[in-house]
């Protein structure tokens, strides 16, 4: 009787797990026949993957999809979202199965990477000539390897420096007038100090907020980490030393506690100090710190400029990142996954995107016309002209194939240093030996 | 009695019926656990990198591992550390707080809730509540310190404070263990305790000589298990820092954080899967000693 009931169970187990993996199959014949039904032709399916859930982003990829899937007949996109933490390394579990998705938006800065180890397509027979010069050309040429392309720029950002205008009148400023060297922006840094007994009501600047260490070498240096022409790490410098001890110099005046103190409190984006009026003058990301003005800090009031020069002529070099949108390795359609890779970074998709999400776009044409655009108020024209002009400082640090991981044995040199358990130039010439070590291996 | 064809005895039947029954976790058994496992151990002899490579290297892995990759002594030190300290640690206080919790107060049930809660409440929500709890200004441990005139640490944001952070954030989660302690330590004998006690034995003693030998084999469980969690530390690191890059100055790279950046950021596969190999090295041979020393301090009843 036991065993009767016992194997009941158990073929009663197999059957509802046979049914559970049959409506699988059954959706997806039911889908593909009610498309064919539509349309005389074959119409190609693409699965398009993003990490763009949230509720700002994913009502505005999904009207870029519904248009591209009505502006014509063949092909049919489909989206689907992946938690930001998962979507790459399912992405690559799934190029290693054989069976990945159509499209995929990836990192920028991986592209050479994906290239040389086979998870990415080579897609460069599928673009028109010329179309290169529809991009930002930092942005373009991550995605290159070896002369051939492997992705198309979707999105960038930049940084760019904010000033509390009120403030700086407060402190007997001009607030029209932004600090334009490093000198001029730690001597209105003192001014704008607001201080009693120790504890900061106000903080007029601090260097590794918004940004850290690595991005004053770049301003000073004007480069990123590495030479992709010979291939060694360019860590070493006399400006990199300069740029890293004026950072911390500047952090020793308010000292170690108030500002690991600020860091925990401001720190991982939980609240943002200068919307907060807690902090004078800051270097964010445009989009970041204009969406969090424009929706929480109503009564700031703000100005945008470039990022400071080390001296005068030095330039105003910043530092991006951003996301591509690419054909995952082993996809079936190549051509009609670059079909839409277009649309998504043309012209139109592109600057409804950078509308929309207030977010830098690798399209030239779209970002000028977001700039434009009615759907902006004076301020977020403003604002967003400023983030485009200043793609111009904006350099890329795509990570080289040699040492992807490089940044891991960088990073805590520069922590050592600046906690001041070495100098900036052993720090340095560790950050360099390490990086050789690890790309001669 | 009539003997049937297929010349089956009872027990043979029960046995086959037996494997039967358990034949969907054997074959998951097969499949997705020793598969995967001895294809690790395979794939760390060569520089397989998921997708487009996989040649035969012989030792090469293991030679880098140990001559020139710093980060691997690193996130090595930083495990040992962490399993030296919160292993002992959550241990004792585990079986402090059952004793406490074993006592028959009025209301007792209220206090046992309270400190088994932290154990159902788990993942990054805890982590983003510590590190509120832990910020140097505002944070409400520092701010408590305050009171009593000490100036807290930065936590998590000095290299040095890093590790004792996190160790004194998995104290705070001992109640799972408490609860197995608490359930030993209700099964003593009450009659050995009167004996103490007509003995005239004060409650130290009591504690010494009858609790704490009859609750041994759960230490021993809780230290086995224990170890080879706190070798798997992760999660923490990865959620409490920024970027999961491992803390400030490298303090919080652990050995399955730099593990993972090497499988999943550098692509480097088969170094990674060799990393794996010597983690369970090192946690099969602690597991061994533990094993072996067990029968010098772990008293069974019934004498196993």
């Amino acid at each position: 009787m036991k065993i009767k009931e016992a194997v009941l169970a158990l073929v009663l187990m197999a059957v509802l797990f046979l049914a559970a993996c049959s409506t699988d199959a059954g959706e997806e014949t039911a889908g593909t026949n009610a498309d064919e039904g539509n349309d005389s032709g074959d119409v190609i399916e693409l699965d398009f993957w993003t990490f763009w859930g949230s509720e700002t982003r994913k009502p505005v990829i999904d009207k870029i999809i519904e248009d591209f899937n009505n502006s014509q007949d063949e092909i049919r996109v489909k989206h689907t979202h992946l938690p930001w933490g998962d979507i790459w390394t399912k992405n690559l579990a799934a190029v290693a199965a054989g069976d990945p998705p159509d499209v995929i938006i990836n990192d920028i800065n991986t592209v050479k990477q994906r290239a040389v180890n086979n998870q990415v397509e080579n897609i460069t027979e599928y673009l028109d000539e010329g179309m290169e010069s529809e991009f930002y050309p930092e942005l373009w040429n991550a995605a290159v390897y070896e002369d051939d392309i492997y992705a198309v720029p979707f999105n960038t950002d930049t940084r760019i420096f904010f000033w509390n205008k009120d403030m700086f009148e407060a402190a007997g400023l001009d607030p029209e007038q932004p600090p334009a060297t490093w000198a001029e922006l730690e001597e209105y840094a003192e001014l704008l100090d607001d201080e009693d007994g120790g504890r900061y009501h106000t903080i007029g600047f601090l260097p590794n907020y918004g940004i850290s260490q690595d991005i004053w070498m770049m301003n000073a240096t004007g480069q990123g980490f590495w030479d992709f022409e010979t291939s060694e790490p360019t860590l070493e410098s006399d400006k990199a030393v300069e740029a890293l001890n004026w950072a911390r110099d500047f952090e020793s005046r308010y000292g170690l506690n108030v500002i690991q103190g600020f860091e925990a409190d401001f720190g991982n984006q939980q609240a943002n100090p200068f919307v907060a009026g807690k902090l004078a003058m800051a270097i964010h990301t445009p989009t970041g710190m204009y969406t969090q003005l424009r929706d929480y800090g109503e009564d700031i009031n703000f100005g945008v400029a470039p990022f400071p020069e080390m001296e005068e002529g030095n330039g105003h070099t910043t530092w991006g990142g951003g996301f591509v949108a690419e054909v995952p390795y082993g996809a079936e359609n190549p051509e009609a996954s670059v079909e839409f890779i277009k649309y998504l970074t043309g012209p139109e998709a592109q600057e409804y995107w950078a509308v929309m999400n207030f977010d830098n776009v690798a399209n030239v044409e779209g970002a000028e016309a977001a700039a434009q655009s009615d759907e902006l108020s004076e301020k977020g024209q403003e604002v967003y002209q400023l983030a485009i002009d200043n793609m111009d400082n904006t350099i890329l640090t795509p990570y080289p194939v040699e040492a992807p991981d490089m940044m891991s044995l960088i990073n805590p040199e520069l922590e050592k240093f600046r906690l001041g358990d070495q100098s900036a130039e052993q720090a340095l010439e560790n950050a360099q030996s390490a990086v050789e070590d690890l790309a001669g291996n | 009695m009539k003997k049937k064809k297929r010349g089956l005895t009872l027990e043979q039947k029960e046995g086959l019926q037996g494997y039967i029954f358990i034949l969907p976790w054997l074959f998951g058994l097969v499949a997705f656990t020793a598969g995967p496992l001895l294809f690790s151990l395979a794939a760390s002899f060569t520089n397989y990198n998921i997708t487009s490579r996989m040649d035969f290297i012989g030792f090469d892995n293991y030679i880098r591992m140990f001559s020139s990759d710093s980060l691997f002594w690193i996130s090595l030190g930083n495990t040992l550390y962490f399993v030296v300290f919160s292993v002992p640690l959550t241990t004792i206080g585990a079986v402090l707080i059952s004793v406490l919790m074993n006592q028959k107060v009025p209301g007792m049930r209220v206090f046992r809730t309270i400190y088994y809660l932290p154990a159902v409440l788990s993942g990054v929500g805890v982590y983003l509540l510590w590190m509120q709890l832990l910020s140097p200004n505002t944070g409400l441990v520092n701010t408590i310190l305050s009171w009593v005139g000490i100036q807290g640490p930065a936590w998590l944001f000095d290299p040095n404070w890093t590790k004792p952070a996190i160790i004194f954030m998995s104290l705070w989660k001992v109640g799972g263990s408490m609860l197995l302690y608490l359930a030993s330590m209700q099964g003593v004998p009450q009659s050995l305790y009167e004996a103490a006690e007509i003995d005239g034995a004060n409650p130290f003693r009591r504690f010494w000589h009858i609790t704490l030998p009859m609750i041994t084999p759960i230490i021993f469980f809780d230290v086995v298990t224990s170890t080879i969690g706190g070798f798997q530390v992760f999660q923490e690191a990865y959620v409490m820092t920024e970027s999961g890059e491992g803390g400030p100055a490298n303090s919080l790279v652990f050995f399955n954080l730099h593990m993972w950046n090497k499988a999943f950021v550098a692509f480097d596969m088969g170094y990674a899967m060799g990393m794996s190999w010597i983690l369970f090295i090192i946690v099969f041979i602690l597991t061994f000693i533990n094993l072996k020393l067990a029968p010098r301090w772990v008293h069974y009843e019934g004498g196993k």
